[in-house]
């Protein structure tokens, strides 16, 4: 009874045209009034909970202000052609490109949002620029985008280590050869629909062209060395490492490259300057610039765009989490997960439905949130059935990945919609192509467990553990 | 319709506060069936470490077992369990724990609407850091990762080292790339959290103690009938027995898997090392003496007989 | 009036967004830099957050960031489907005047007990009073786009994908 107002509460408000976060708290809380002896306050108090005590969230609007500066400036333009003129000439070459991207994105990043954040809003509009349908082109990266949670590092990897206290170094190993593999599917993939549909190439414009577009784009390719960089080199955390990118990034749209911002058409050397006093001036209007940019138009623009779509995910993503508050203390995951477990299943029966169950609470809940749950009910039966527990670590992370892009609570749909300016539906649309080839790879992951298995395993006998 | 107790805490079944709850709620049910019913929620299903206590003041969870630094805003004296070496062994921190003086540290939250019911141990804090710590040099301007404490602070800072607050998500990663050189933990959560993988020395210096408090809201254990809250009373302190007993074993335990592991080097300290970190962190106590009561320190010193 | 508290509110936003990204940058630059910490800045920026969606809620709606699925009611002719969104917004009241009335609550109890934030000497009450605040301009919000359908200027929650103005992005690549 309860589970069945709640859901339908939720889905009658989103058919009436109802924002998704505001559907979402609703529905929780008519729940939590009609059954439950929780307070208003309590409800309250959760919801400041939910925007207040989640440190690597904050990943998502540094890397959103970040992408904001990238893309107004015409740092995105420079990287863009670089991109084009590097592998434009492949047919699918720069979608190809773009799931590159987000697989070294991924390498730093340990959130999928972030990822589809931090690239998307670059790439989608070079994709469409160079002929590509938008939906292709939306549909690659946010399921690109999911490869954030399963190469290493990842959010959701360390949680389910300290779930199941399995070795958090092993999860990370695991990750790393599904999730070269899952990017090199989507190339494949990419490849074989651009032959078929005769997506577009461009000849390719000779190495001196190329050697410009490289040294004018070095400010931008420059951001990932930097955020790569500062955290494998001891410097920040990933969130840290977000707002750092974000810094660079408004320093080299508005004082490197200067699209934007008060130097605006200001030359870095003015005629007849020498080099040595244009250096010297150009950092002494530092200060100015930052001071200046507080009441410049182009740069609030930015920041306010950045600040939308921030807020519009995060007060999602709190209201999410109240959701998930309802379906946890009614123990809703609990008891379906402990019905069928106690059906006495085989190994491969096990984790067929173990697939099932991750996918339906992918649906309406967030990956840390299902992982807490599901991973102490499920992980002591796994073991009595002889399945590796990083094995079945990395299955319930590739299932978390699919949670992302599936309706109603999907965060990599709603970042996308978030950059494109389009409908959920129409996001969703995009996505599902792609998604099928998610879930083979799902099947391949879970009866194949060499793939997840063969590097944590190696270099444990390298080491000698 | 039966009393119903809302246990609610942040770590996971397997560990000896999810034991202790589990117990609790196994023995409540036995002995007041159909007159309490006691459910538990583990792993923050309910509340986060940071909002459970608010929740209970706002009536909306009945027990909890929060580790007592987080209760430096409510009452300046629990801040005693933080100091450093304050305490010889995990058995002297039970002498006070049970002396008048430990007992009336639970009484010292009443004001706020709090009542103590009991401690709960985690274990004994060890050093640990991505190079060898033996002596307080070894430790100075060196980063070390500390939960929200201004005496944990200052003691760190008496050994010339940075403390920094950084929450538990980002802590592995920061250790991991050695943004951050250190931390100190008890065994359990070194080897439940994974820092043993990322850092390849452990002090054994037991230097302070990281333990948990039982509280529940006074409206609500004020209100009980006299003859379940007795009940419940003696229920709850049985539990936490078997909890600190879990707690001991798990410490010794969670200490082998580390060392045979592999991954991390335990380096015990000499008698004339440990005297050296005893004497660079000591002056800690009394910056807080005022804050806490000479008396206090006083007893606790004497639990080490 | 109403456009004032919204270019108001959107500057607040603004630098609530600046200022923890400088904060956060900053605590790297000290720590790697300087070698050592802002004990202060963890909670500070985590408040700050909570300000940013609390605050941002009730803008966001007047500037139309909000998604939702509108893939049903645009099938409907336009009295019916503004008749489904007054509804909505309708919905939204209920769920704004509960959120005020439950944070009335938690405030009132927070204040009577008197507990200040973990590292800054600041009441819990006030750095939390942005759930009262931001509750209160959302409402107001959606008062001013039930009149707004209700007259007829606008059919729904002007959803994300009729606010174009965030294509603009695409647009201007496609440019040159
Ligand atoms: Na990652
Ligand atoms: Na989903």
């Amino acid at each position: 009874m309860t589970t069945l107002t709640l859901f339908a509460l939720l889905f009658v408000c989103m058919f009436i045209g109802m924002p998704i976060a505001i559907a979402l708290g609703f529905s929780s809380m008519m729940t939590i009034l009609l059954f439950s002896s929780d307070s208003l306050a309590s409800i309250s108090l959760k919801l400041f909970e939910a925007a207040s005590e989640h440190y690597t969230l904050l990943a998502i609007p540094f890397f959103i202000l970040s992408s904001s500066f990238l893309s107004t400036g015409g740092v995105a333009k420079r990287l863009i052609n670089f991109a084009i003129n590097s592998v434009g000439h492949i047919r699918g070459g720069l979608a190809m490109a773009s799931v590159l991207a987000c697989m070294l994105f991924a390498a730093v990043s340990g959130s999928s949002p972030a990822t589809v954040a931090a690239i998307g809003s670059i790439v989608i509009a070079g994709m469409v620029r160079s002929g590509y349908p938008e939906s292709f082109a939306a549909g690659v990266i946010a399921n690109a985008g999911t490869l954030g949670i399963l190469i290493p590092p990842s959010i959701v990897m360390l949680v389910y280590a300290a779930a199941t206290e399995v070795s958090a170094s092993r999860m990370f190993m695991a990750g790393f050869i599904p999730g070269i593999m899952m990017g090199s599917i989507l190339m494949i993939a990419i490849y074989v629909v651009a032959r078929i549909k005769g997506l577009p190439s461009q000849p390719f414009p000779g190495l001196g062209a190329w050697g410009l577009s490289l040294a004018k784009a070095s400010g931008g390719l420059m951001l990932i060395i930097l955020v790569l960089g500062s955290i494998y080199g001891g410097v920040a955390s990933p969130t840290e490492a977000a707002s750092v990118a974000a810094i660079y990034a408004y320093l080299v749209a508005v004082w490197g490259y200067r699209d934007i911002g008060p130097l605006k058409d200001t030359p870095w050397r003015k005629p007849g300057q020498s080099l040595v006093s244009s250096v010297f001036s150009n950092i002494i209007s530092l200060p100015y610039v930052f001071v200046a940019s507080f009441t410049n138009k182009e740069v609030r623009l930015v920041v306010k765009d950045a600040a939308k779509v921030s807020i519009m995910l995060l007060f999602i993503i709190a209201n999410a989490m109240l959701f998930a508050h309802v379906l946890t203390t009614e123990r809703i995951p609990h008891m379906i997960a402990e019905s069928i477990v106690s059906h006495g299943l085989e190994a491969w029966a096990f984790l067929i439905v173990v697939n099932i169950l991750l996918l339906i609470a992918g649906n309406f809940m967030e990956p840390t949130a299902i992982l807490l749950i599901m991973a102490p009910i499920l992980f002591p039966i796994a073991t009595q059935l002889g399945i590796d527990p990083i094995h079945l670590g990395i299955i319930m992370v590739v299932n978390m990945e699919i949670g992302m892009l599936t309706p109603p609570v999907g965060l990599n749909l709603f970042v996308t919609a978030g950059i494109t300016g389009r409908s959920i539906g129409w996001v969703i649309k995009a996505c599902l192509p792609w998604l099928s080839l998610l879930l083979i790879f799902l099947m391949m992951i879970t009866y194949i467990p060499q793939i997840s298995l063969f590097l944590p395993e190696f270099f444990d006998r390298m080491n000698g553990y | 319709a039966p009393i119903e107790i809302k246990f609610s805490h942040v770590v996971a079944e397997n560990t000896p506060k999810g034991q202790m709850a589990l117990k609790f709620k196994e023995l409540v049910e036995q002995r007041l069936a159909g007159k309490v019913e006691v459910k538990v929620y583990p792993n923050s299903q309910l509340y986060g470490d940071g909002k459970e206590l608010e929740a209970m003041l706002l009536g909306d969870v009945e027990l909890i077992a929060p580790s007592l630094s987080k209760f430096k805003k409510y009452t300046n004296q629990l801040q005693i369990f933080d100091l450093p070496f304050l305490f010889k062994d995990i058995e002297s921190v039970d002498r006070f724990q049970q002396s008048d003086a430990g007992q009336g540290l639970l009484k010292s939250l009443e004001p706020k609407g709090l009542v103590g019911l009991g401690y709960l141990h985690n274990g004994l804090k060890q050093l640990s850091a991505n190079a060898p710590l033996r002596t307080p040099d070894d430790a100075s301007g060196k980063k070390f990762r500390i939960m929200s404490s201004d005496v944990l602070s200052a003691q760190f800072e008496a050994v010339e080292a940075v403390p920094l607050k950084k929450p538990f998500s980002e802590v592995f990663t920061l250790l991991q790339t050695k943004a951050i050189d250190g931390q100190e933990n008890t065994w359990s959560n070194i080897y439940s959290k994974k820092f043993f993988e990322v850092q390849p020395y452990i002090t054994e210096s037991n230097h302070g103690v990281l333990d948990y408090m039982v509280v529940t809201s006074a409206d609500f254990w004020n209100n009980l009938p006299d003859d379940i809250r007795m009940e419940l009373s003696k229920a709850l302190s049985e539990a936490v027995t078997l909890g600190n007993q879990i707690a001991a074993e798990k410490a010794s335990a969670d200490r082998q898997l580390i060392i045979d592991s592999n991954r991390s080097e335990l380096i015990t300290l000499t008698d004339a090392e440990r005297q050296q970190w005893v004497d660079a962190m000591k002056p800690v106590w009394s910056q807080f003496e005022d804050q806490i009561g000479t008396d206090l320190i006083q007893a606790a010193v004497a639990s080490n007989q | 009036m109403i456009n004032k508290l919204h270019k108001l509110e959107e500057n607040l936003i603004s630098l609530i967004l600046v200022s923890m990204t400088l904060l956060v940058f900053w605590e790297v630059i000290m720590r790697f830099v300087f070698n050592a910490g802002i004990h202060w800045s963890q909670e500070v920026t985590l408040y700050l957050s909570a300000w940013l969606v609390l605050l941002g809620a009730s803008w966001g709606i007047r500037e139309g960031a909000h998604i939702g699925v509108d893939a049903f009611v645009k099938l409907l002719p336009d009295p019916l489907h503004r008749l489904l969104s007054l509804v909505a917004i309708f919905l939204c009241l209920v769920y704004c005047t509960l959120f005020l009335y439950g944070s009335w609550v938690y405030l009132a109890k927070m204040k009577s007990v008197g507990i200040e934030m973990e590292d800054l000497p600041v009441q819990k009450w006030q750095a939390m009073s942005v759930l009262i605040i931001g509750f209160a301009l959302l409402s107001l919000r959606f008062f001013e786009l039930a009149w707004r359908v209700y007259t007829g200027k606008q059919l729904g929650f002007h959803l994300a994908d009729e606010a174009k103005e965030s294509m603009h992005l695409i647009d201007d690549t496609k440019q040159d």
